[in-house]
This record gives C-alpha cells, structure tokens and sequence, in this order.
C-alpha cells in the first residue's frame, strides 16, 4: 500500500468522528429545537423569559467556548467528572455542547415558522373539534416542516463544517489528523479534507432538493 | 323551544366594549342574517359562539343546554370546550382549507380524527373510515365538486375552496351552520356559486347563522334579519320588516347605501 492510499485511510476514519457528531446532534437538536422553541413562546411569562435569555447566551457565545466549558466546567467547578475518560468522553462532551447550540438556533427557525402558519389554520382545526396536539400533528407541522426547509438547510450544512470544532477538546477528527502530517511538513492532506465537506454538502444540497419537490405538491 | 339562544353576551378588547349586551334566539331550521358595517361586532358575536372568543358576560344555550356561561367559564376543561363547539359549525371569510390535503380529505380529517374515540374503531375501522368517505363525498357532490375531490386547495378557484369549506363544516353534522362573511374574498361570479350552496341548504332547512354584507341575499334566504350597529341589536325582525320597513334612523341610513 502506498503512503497516499494509508493517509486517505486515516483521514476517512477521521472524517466518521465529524459525521458521528452531525448525525448525533441532528438526531437530538431537532426535536429538543421544538422544546426550546415552545419554552420561548409560552404564555408562562417567566418561562418565556427564561428560554429567551438562555438562547440569547447560547447564540452569543462561541459554540467552540461552548465545547470547552461544557468539558471542562464540571471538573474544575465541581470536581466531577460526568463525561467518562478518553475520547469517548469528548465527543459525548462535544456533542452535548452541540446539541445545545443547535437547539437554540433551530429553535428560533422553529418559531418562525410556527408564527408563519396562518393563525386561520389553528382556528379552523379548533372549530372542526381537534385537539391542540391533533392541530399540530395534523394541521400545522408540514406546512411548517415546509416553510422552515431552506433555513434548515443552511443551519445543516453550517453543522458539518462546525464539526471541525471537536478538536478543541482534542478530539481526533479530520482536520486534525491533516494538521499533524502538516507539522511533519506534509501539507496535501489539509487540502484535501476539503474534498470530504464539499461531497458531504453536495450530499446534503441534493437531499434538501428533493425534499423541498416531495413537498411540492401543496402551496401554502 | 329554539335551538339557539344567546342571553346578553359581552365582550370587550382591552377598554373597547366590542359585544355590548347581544341577545336573540333561533328555531331550529330557520337562518338568521346579521348585517351590520364593518367594526359592528358581527364577526366577533359569531366567533364567540364557535368559542374562538371568550365572551365576558353571558350565556349561550344550545337546545336548552348551557353551553357557555361565563359565570362559570373556569369549570368549563378543554374537551368541554371542544364537545360544546361541535354544536357549530364555522365557515371562513377566506376559507382556512388545510393546503396540505385533498378536498375530500379536507371534509374527512376531522371526522375520521373523532372516530378514534368510538368505542368500537378499532374492530371495525375499515367500514367506519368507508362509512366517512362516503359521506365526504356525497357531501362535496351535493355542493357541486364531485370532479374535483382529489384536488389540493391551491388547484382550486375561490369558490370552490369555500364550497369545499362548506362540505367540510356540514360533515360534523352541527346544529347551526354559521357563516362569516363567506363571499367577501370571492369575486361577483364566484360569489354567486357560493350563495347558490348556501340557498340550497337553507331550502333544506338547515340552521343558519350568516354574517354578511349582501343585502339581497340576506333578503331573500333568511328567515329573519339582526342589524347590528357599535356592538349592539339595532333592529331584528322578519326581512320584510328590517330591509323593506326599518323602524331605526340608524338601520335607514346603513340600507339607504345599497
């Protein structure tokens, strides 16, 4: 096997580490976005308050601050260490960092996109005896999931390039592993850890446009 | 005794008293037309009695049962709510068809959502979902759009959407159709299709309550006619006596511009 073949290989295993910590914080910043998003719009004025301020915190703070203070916090404040050893304990770290911060981003695309259904929408589903959660499930969330996909398209495709932030807290993914043949004076494999962001995007430009026709058949 | 009786409803927005003491009574097959300028309080007296508004006096009774008092609004639980709403039916002055559904499936989401709740759905779910489509489209026939059953709302013109929007309210089988303002979206020609449905329902004496600013056609279908004017009954009567003899100078000078 040539030198060429061994580094592609490493840089592959590498690049899962990114696409376990987008699938992983996909899987669980989508539905807790929701959460988020019906915290900040509750009639429960303190609440509201509260999920607003902590989103405002969330998306005002570096999401690489984020992933170095949910890894580190707990040991030096409260000498605990909730994370486990090795690297499975940063990428759970890592990923809980992440699903926070896109929490708090879907969430505000979130209730855009609630707000944007016509209000017309929710009364006719009341009128016709459905339950809140009949009207949400059945009357408003397609129209919403629809309304919502370019910008979750763009947040999505921003998720996999912020995955290069793992290495903060040392944990081994792909720009990483080509910085370290960088140091040994190898600089081609930084190059062409490009090559697996633009495929992987080109991956996801071609699901979001096809999810976008699936949708096609209504007009809201 | 009459199907529908409202007693002195009230309702304010902030310092706007918008509903200011309403009352009147409907017998069952009867349609009654509120005409009224706009700002009058007619859309939000039929809002109230869909339960869309909260009223903040008052009482509305369905077949001699309360089914709003707001002397006891706290007692009343969500499902209470949404049981006593079913009395009405509701259609919209721009029709709110859910877009992500066919016409027919339109008229049957909420029933079929509703069925769930029989004790015998799941033993016999097939026939009860046939028993509603069938329904549906005898429904969405009877209002003229058996060829269009399977087209999405946006595939449709105005009038049609609201015809669908009929079919879909009837399919609940309510006790009084109320209706707001159900042509002032659409242009003279589909106004005309619409107005034709609800004439033809109100030949087949269904229970109406119409919201809306077409005289003659407030003339011709009702059985009798409620003027409202800065949130009160200016003048109600039979339509002869409201349109052709007005007694109020108010109700003269809201009829002398048609």
């Amino acid at each position: 096997m040539n030198a060429a073949t061994v580094i592609f290989q490493r840089l592959s295993e590498s690049f899962w580490l990114n696409c376990k910590l987008f699938g992983l914080t996909l899987l669980f910043s989508v539905p807790l976005g929701f959460v988020v998003a019906f915290g900040s719009m509750s009639r429960f004025k303190p609440l509201a308050w509260l999920t607003r301020t902590f989103v405002w915190a969330i998306r005002g703070t570096p999401l690489m601050l984020q992933v170095i203070i949910i890894y580190f916090a707990p040991g030096l404040l409260f000498e605990m260490t909730p994370w486990g050893s090795g690297s499975s304990g940063r990428l759970v770290a890592c990923t809980i960092a992440f699903v926070i911060n896109y929490a708090c981003y879907f969430s505000e695309i979130y209730r855009g996109g609630i707000e944007a259904v016509p209000r017309g929408q929710y009364e006719a589903g009341k009128v016709l005896g459905l339950t809140k959660s009949q009207i949400f499930f059945r009357v408003t969330l397609l129209q919403l999931v629809k309304g919502i996909l370019p910008p979750m398209g763009n947040e999505i495709i921003t998720l996999i390039k912020d995955t290069a932030l793992a290495r903060i807290i040392s944990n081994k993914e792909i720009i990483m592993m080509a910085q370290e043949y960088a140091s040994k004076g190898l600089i081609w494999p930084l190059f062409s850890t490009a090559i697996y962001f633009l495929v992987f995007v080109g991956g996801l430009t071609l699901l979001f446009g096809w999810i976008e026709k699936k949708m096609d058949y209504f007009r809201v | 005794m009459p199907v529908l009786e409202v007693q002195s409803i009230k309702k304010s927005f902030g310092a706007v008293e918008v509903l200011k003491n309403i009352g009147f009574s409907l017998e069952k097959g009867q349609s009654l037309a509120v005409i009224g300028s706009s700002g009058s309080g007619k859309t939000t007296l039929l809002r109230c009695l869909n339960f869309l508004e909260r009223p903040d006096g008052g009482r509305i009774l369905v077949n001699g049962k309360t089914v709003f008092d707001a002397a006891a609004v706290k007692s009343q639980s969500e499902a209470q709510i949404r049981q006593n709403r079913l009395h009405f039916g509701l259609v919209f002055q721009n029709f709110n068809l859910f877009p992500q559904y066919t016409a027919l499936q339109n008229v049957t989401l909420a029933q079929e959502l509703l069925a769930r709740s029989q004790p015998d759905y799941q033993r016999s779910k097939k026939a009860i979902l046939e028993e509603i489509r069938t329904r549906a489209q005898g429904l969405l026939a009877s209002v003229g759009l058996s060829n269009r059953m399977d087209n999405y709302p946006h595939q449709l013109s105005g009038g049609q959407q609201q015809r669908v929007a009929i079919a879909r309210a009837l399919a609940l089988q309510p006790d009084i159709l109320c209706f707001d303002e159900p042509t002032s979206a659409l242009d003279p020609e589909l106004t005309g299709e619409v107005l034709g449905v609800i004439r033809s329902l109100a030949e087949r004496d269904t229970t109406m309550v119409i919201v809306t600013h077409e005289m003659a056609f407030a003339r011709d279908v009702s059985d009798c006619i409620i003027f409202m004017d800065d949130g009160r009954i200016v003048e109600q009567g039979t339509p002869d006596q409201v349109i052709n003899h007005p007694q109020m100078e108010r109700t003269k000078a809201f009829l002398s511009r048609f």
